[in-house]
This record gives C-alpha cells, structure tokens and sequence, in this order.
C-alpha cells in the first residue's frame, strides 16, 4: 500500500503504518512539503537499516565460516583420540573415564 | 605412488622431536584440495562409525581401527596443515589488512602459547590436542573482542545473543579441548599412540 494518500479534495498526503498490538495502525504525516521531507527521511532510515541488515547478514556468515572450521577439527580431533586410544587398548568406563581393558591390562603384565 | 605423497609420508615417518613444535610448518596446500579434504573427512566418518560399533561391544571394530590408522601415516599431519590454515584465516580476520606487525605478533604468541602446551617431547596425539587448546583459545579471543566492541556501539538484541552463544560454544569446545589433554596426560607414557608415524606402539 502506498504512503501516499489521495483525498477527497485532490492532494496527496502522506502516511506511516506501523503495527500497534498486532493491529496495523496508520499515521498521518502531513502534505506538500512536510509530506516529501517525512517520505525522504523514512526512505533513507528504511535504506540504512537494509544497509545494517546486510552488512550484519555479511559478518554472520563469515563468523560461521570461521566457527565451522573449529567445529569441524575438534569434532575430528575428538575421533582421532577416541579411536586412537581404543587402538591403544584403553576402554571408556561408564562414558567418561579412560581405562586400560582387563585384557590389555593381563597382556602387559605377562 | 606420486612424488608428492611419497614426499608427504617421508614427511609422516619423520620424529616429532626433529621438528619445530611452537611455528608449524608450511602448510601443505596441495593437501587442502576438494579431495583431500574429502578423503579426511571419509577417514575420520569410517574411523567415528567404527567408534560407535566398538562401543557397542563389536570387537570386530577395534582391529579395523588399527588398520586405518595404519594405513593414514600422515594423518595427523593433514590436521596440522587444517589447524594452520584455520588458524590463519582467524589471524586474518582478527587484524587489518596492512597490519603485518599485529599478524606477525599474533602468530609468534601462538606459536609461544602451543609450545608451552604441548610441552616437552610430546606425542603426537598431545601435538594436536594442543593444537586444538590454541585454536579454540583464538576462537574466544575473537567472540570476546567482537562482544565488547559491540557493546560501544549500538547493538541489537539479536546481535548480542548471537555472540553470546556463540562465546560460550567457543568456552565449552575450549574446556572440552583442555580436558582431554590432561585425560591423556593422566594416562601418562600408557598412551604411546602413534597416528603420524608407521606403527602404533601399544605397549603400556
């Protein structure tokens, strides 16, 4: 919907909409010149705020990115140790602490 | 067998002790390719299924660990280069593009920091645990200086919980790492793994 509205007499005059609890409220700005200068502000705060939208939407995804690459080499470097220490011989106890297995255990011993 | 791997698992055969533990070493560029990257990801995938399978009790599993880590003499070498590079693009990302004094200090206090973590004559596993203590450190000092430079600014609701959680997955991975490497060290000369070399010692 435009925010220019056209009356009854001829002119157009121009609005802000905003929502007021769920329900869209519409203001009434002014006409001629008061109308133009309030439509140009609205314009250039509505452009700032894409421009700061973008540049946010920029700096998340190259947050991500560099988040990833942690993410993806410690998960890696978690498996490596696991699997590592069950090559080694060493059992998890109840999900948590490293143990040397029963078996390995008698083996060295011998 | 190319010259280029042949080059590579000279390279993995090599000691530990004969190399540099604070500055890494190149990284190896060529072993950043598509496939490359593929071929660690499909080691690591085979080598966590195998985990969950031994977990469960399939003691089928276990020898087929050995036998990938076996096969993989560089493996921890492919993670080193990872780490580096990862490192450097937080490095870059952390400083201004002309600023090479800040990069360089920044890469000589890591270098310091993985030195002093790894400590003396470490194995290879605690090489890339340390590894992974530095990075994950970086990683904070990153949420941390973008968190409090927001704060001078205007910043949104969004905004601020967006670095909050991520500064605190960044804490956790950070403790997760330390942990780990004092598990390991806990487990003292029991832990004689070798996932960058020909064999894997088991003696405990």
């Amino acid at each position: 919907m435009s925010p220019w509205e056209r009356r009854k007499r001829g002119g157009l005059y121009y609005t802000r909409s905003r929502k007021v609890n769920g329900r869209v409220v519409r203001e009434y700005v002014g006409a001629g010149v008061l109308g133009e200068l309030a439509a140009r502000m609205d314009a250039e705060d509505r452009q700032r705020r894409e421009e700061e939208a973008a540049a946010w939407r920029e700096e998340r995804e190259r947050l991500e990115e560099l988040a990833d690459l942690v993410d993806e080499f410690c998960r890696e470097v978690e498996t490596i140790t696991r699997t590592a220490l069950l090559a080694d011989g060493f059992r998890r106890h109840n999900r948590g602490e490293w143990r040397k297995s029963r078996d390995q255990k008698n083996s060295t011993e011998k | 067998m190319t010259k280029k791997t042949a080059q590579r698992n000279e390279l993995a055969v090599q000691h530990y002790e004969d190399r540099p533990i604070g500055s890494l070493q190149e990284p190896d560029l060529a072993a950043m390719t598509k496939e490359e990257r593929d071929a660690r990801r499909d080691t690591v995938r085979r080598l966590s299924d195998l985990f969950k399978k031994a977990e469960k009790g399939d003691e089928k599993a276990v020898p087929e660990i050995r036998k990938i880590l076996q096969e993989s003499p560089d493996l921890a070498w492919r993670f080193m280069d990872f780490a580096t590079l990862a490192e450097r693009r937080f490095i870059e990302n952390m400083t201004k593009d002309k600023d090479l004094a800040s990069r360089e200090t920044m890469e000589f206090q890591l270098a310091a920091m993985r030195e002093e973590v790894a400590g003396a004559h470490p194995s290879p596993l605690e090489r890339l645990l340390a590894e992974r203590i530095v990075l994950t450190w970086l990683q904070i000092q990153l949420f941390e200086g973008l968190y409090a430079s927001s704060m001078f600014k205007s910043m949104t609701l969004a905004q601020g919980s967006y670095y909050q959680k991520r500064l605190d997955h960044a804490h956790r991975r950070h403790l997760s790492a330390i942990r780990t490497l004092a598990q390991i060290r806990k487990l003292g000369r029991a832990v004689q793994i070798n996932i960058a070399e020909k064999q894997i010692n088991t003696s405990g």
